[in-house]
């Protein structure tokens, strides 16, 4: 068990004042600094920064739960919307995933409450298929087709493009939640090969050269928005 | 719109043909990929600008890949003509040159396949193209030849000379069509320009020797109205497509023994590529006693490298529609789903919309047409699951559940989507079924060989010269589809093989390719007809990698329920990276024949059964390359896969096919 250390004599630290007033990024750049300065977080920095957070997580909670109802009406309206139908649990999956970009967790839970289906058995067939997504997306979504006439036509080498410029491995999200890269099989355009889907719009024909064009594009009408 | 009745659909098969001038732009997910709207965007615009009367439409695609975007004009004094690689500025110019100054544009022009051997009367313009792989392009040579010779003998103002962009044939040397009537010249020679301007143009007399009169190979049953009406159009479907007019012929004068009597005649096999016939399908399920019975139009294409379904869907619906209500009628049922993947949205829009049209016009729901038959239709999403393609994970997949697969039997014609009697079919299938009771079950045998009839379509890519959908008759050989249907191989390489039937389907090398198409003779090669994807491989593309690239989709496609596959595709994955890595053992090639057989054997159902065979078909004839990475070991893989990413200068890689 490591002894206590006390910072060095002499130092001013932040004061608990200071820290309160921090929202999330530059407390980040606040822990980061104390750490550079002395090899580790003092004690007394950290217990002033957890009793803040604990704060605000108890907040965000209470605010959670707040949506729930939110949820739960959504849930409702996706299955009176599917509810004479048979097997409609694929469907109200898809209407799910198009509201909110993926299947989280809350609602699947409250799918399961309103339909009486068990959990494991809604999972079971969200997993199952490859188009449901457990995480959310990122704000844009980058996809490259690697279905055979695409492989053929070097989609391997736009996979490669796309990893460098973005930073993230298929299936993967750039950390600030931007772009979303993912791999899929065969969207049918295969006359068009090797083809990419950039925010649900089609291009043919994608050369290594394009696809920092493509990523650059959807940076700037973001910009502009 | 109102709903139909039985008088009203006959009367639109009386009705005229639609207006007389018309400009057409192909709109489906590929076309709009490579920019359609923008281009039906600037024809619209333009042709306000000029106050033109005649009227602009949005069809679907005839599947002319390498061209997108497609756009065909119908404008008075000029004869009807397709444009390929139409850019917004190139759409413009069509408006501008071709419809208000009467003159073609240069190097954008598709030439038609239908080809005349007679000159009805005087030539108005010229087509020319040099289609050989020469070094050297002499189109433009020949343009300035005819236009020349033109000019001596005083002719020049009356015939316009135009470069085309493609004229449906390859290696042909210098072709040239002369324009109304369609007859084509081929392997012209620079002395041949003045017989064609002194005899064709202005006797009209017919050059024997230099005639084209080989037949277009292609015969579009399925694909026949894909490029020609709106697909979002009930109203286009029924004024120029002849539709529902088999549906209603069905009704009023049909029972259903005797619809599943003329698909018997016409010997249509399921096109999803098991090739069962048809009219025992429906017979089957038709012969179970239930109060409910469904129809599935399985239109889940789950093979990567085929889009011949999208693009029926995206580009006539109602057509697949009619034969899901006509193959319902032969069954009894009253109830149909559409099982459509959710890659394809624009093709579940167009159904979706289809379906609605449909309703509204009384076409789908209580006594159609008054005959007493109920039929509607419902859509259901995939989820991005293989499997699903397979009938009995499709019916899990509609019941909601996870896509597994069941033993069989029983058959989903004896007990299918919620225990009740089911008949899956394909789109190809069911876009056949109206064309067939229009015409007649014998029209169709007619097409076709013995025991493989009708035609097939094929979605030709990869590295093909140009990509695209073909519709032949089977027994046409690959050969004739690969080379003189669509041009040959990219940048003239020399071909290796042509892989059909997707991840269950197997390789055809080189001196195989003269084999006609039927569902015998490619499963006799150790391939299989498949759902219709058939790509094209030149020598830069490795058997070892193809072979992985389709085992890791089994394994990742595996539904896991069955040991077989679930553990031998995975088994024989290790293996194949082991081998393309350099670290194979001799005995690896046996080893993975014995896990392909008890695949075969053992496994649950067709992926499982047919994963194995492109392994076995690339160990059949290229069992060398496997060979050279067992020898070559790592040195050997680290440079075939510096050759596969480009760094290193590509040599052929000349391995000789074995038996």
């Amino acid at each position: 068990m490591t002894p206590h250390i006390s910072r060095p004599a002499g130092e001013a630290g932040p004061k608990a004042a200071d820290i309160a007033k921090c929202d999330e990024g530059a407390l980040l750049e606040l822990i980061d600094e104390v750490e550079r300065r002395h090899g580790y977080v003092p004690r007394d920095i950290a217990e002033e920064v957890n009793r803040l957070l604990e704060v605000r997580l108890e907040r965000l909670r209470r605010i959670q739960g707040k949506l729930d109802t939110t949820i739960r009406r959504d849930v409702q309206n996706h299955v009176a919307h599917w509810r004479d139908e048979e097997g409609n649990l694929i469907m109200i999956l898809h209407a799910i995933q198009n509201q909110h970009g993926y299947i989280p967790r809350e609602v699947a839970m409250e799918l399961s409450r309103e339909l009486g289906v068990k959990l494991a058995r809604i999972y079971e067939v969200i997993t199952f298929y490859h188009y449901f997504k457990l995480q959310p997306p990122g704000q844009h979504n980058v996809v490259v087709c690697n279905g055979t006439a695409c492989y053929l036509k070097g989609s391997g080498e736009l996979i490669n493009e796309v990893k460098t410029r973005l930073g993230v491995s298929e299936g993967q999200t750039t950390p600030d939640r931007k772009f979303h890269f993912d791999v899929v099989r065969c969207i049918g355009c295969c006359g068009m090969s090797p083809a990419m889907v950039v925010d649900g719009k089609t291009h043919g024909r994608v050369r290594s050269a394009d696809v920092s064009g493509l990523i650059e594009q959807v940076k700037k009408e973001e910009a502009k928005a | 719109m109102n709903p139909i009745t039985h008088e009203k659909l006959a009367a639109y098969a009386m009705v005229p043909p639609g207006p007389a001038e018309w400009i057409r732009v192909q709109l489906d997910t590929g076309g709009i990929a490579a920019g359609a709207e923008g281009v039906l965007e600037a024809i619209r615009n333009k042709r306000d600008e000029a106050r033109l009367s005649l009227s602009v439409h949005r069809v679907g695609s005839v599947g002319y890949s390498y061209a997108d975007p497609v756009v065909e004009v119908q404008s008075a004094g000029m004869p009807r003509t397709m444009y390929g690689r139409v850019c917004p500025g190139v759409a413009a110019r069509i408006v501008q040159e071709h419809v208000q100054q009467q003159r073609l544009l240069d190097d954008h022009v598709i030439a038609t396949r239908k080809r005349s051997t007679v000159l009805g009367g005087p030539i108005t313009q010229i087509l020319v193209k040099d289609t050989g792989t020469g070094s050297s392009d002499k189109t433009e040579f020949f343009q300035f030849s005819l236009v020349e010779e033109m000019r001596r003998r005083g002719v020049s103002d009356r015939v316009q000379v135009v470069r085309a962009l493609d004229m449906g044939l390859y290696n042909e040397g210098v072709v040239v069509q002369l324009l109304p009537s369609a007859v084509t010249y081929a392997n012209v020679l620079a002395p041949d320009v003045a017989r064609i301007v002194s005899e064709s143009l202005a006797e009209g007399k017919v050059l024997d020797d230099l005639l084209w009169s080989d037949p277009d190979l292609q015969t579009r049953i399925v694909l026949r109205n894909c490029g020609e009406i709106d697909p979002d159009s009930l109203e286009d479907y029924l004024r120029n497509a002849q539709g529902y007019q088999a549906l209603g012929r069905v009704l009023a004068g049909m029972q259903p023994p005797d619809v599943v009597a003329e698909m018997k005649t016409s010997g249509l096999r399921g096109r999803g590529g098991a090739g069962f016939p048809t009219w025992l399908k429906w017979q089957l399920t038709a012969n179970q006693k239930s109060p409910q019975k469904y129809v599935i139009c399985n239109a889940d294409e789950g093979d990567p490298g085929a889009f011949m379904d999208r693009s029926v869907l995206e580009s006539d619906p109602h057509t697949v529609l009619e034969g899901m209500m006509i193959a319902a009628y032969a069954m009894g049922s009253t109830m149909g789903y559409f099982y459509i993947r959710a890659e394809y949205p624009k093709a579940v829009e167009r159904v979706q919309r289809a379906i609605e049209q449909a309703r509204a016009a009384g076409l789908l729901g209580k006594n159609i047409l008054g005959s007493g038959f109920s039929f509607d239709a419902k859509i259901r999403l995939g989820a991005g699951a293989f499997v699903c393609g397979e009938e009995t994970a499709l019916i899990a997949s509609i019941e909601g559940k996870r896509g597994s697969p069941s033993p069989r039997p029983p058959y989903p014609s004896v007990r299918g989507l919620w225990g009740h009697p089911t008949a899956i079919n394909n789109v190809e299938t069911l876009a056949s079924v109206p064309a067939i009771l229009l015409r007649g079950g014998a029209w169709y045998a007619g097409h076709g060989t013995e025991p493989s009839r009708g035609t097939k379509v094929f979605a030709v890519t990869g590295k093909v010269q140009n990509a695209q959908l073909v519709e032949v008759p089977m027994g046409t050989t690959l050969r004739q589809i690969v080379y003189e249907i669509c041009g040959g191989v990219l940048d003239g390489k020399e071909i290796k093989a042509v892989q059909t039937g997707g991840p269950s389907g197997g390789v055809i090398p080189d001196k195989h390719l003269d084999t006609p198409v039927s569902y015998e003779t490619l499963q006799q090669l150790g391939s299989i007809m498949g759902s219709g994807g058939m790509l094209v491989m030149d020598q830069h593309d490795s058997m070892v990698d193809v072979a992985k690239f389709y085992l890791r989709f089994c394994v990742d496609e595996s539904c896991g329920k069955c040991a077989p596959c679930r553990i031998g595709g995975y088994q024989m994955l290790q293996i194949l990276d082991r081998i393309s890595r350099g670290r194979g053992a001799a005995e690896d090639l046996n080893t993975l024949r014995r896990i392909c057989g008890a695949m075969q054997k053992a496994s649950l159902c067709g992926l499982g059964q047919t994963a194995p065979n492109p392994v076995l078909s690339t160990l059949r004839y290229f069992i060398d390359e496997y060979k050279a990475y067992i020898e070559g070991g790592p040195s050997y893989a680290r440079k075939m896969s510096r050759l596969q990413t480009g760094e290193a200068p590509k040599e052929n890689l000349k391995v000789a096919a074995t038996s």
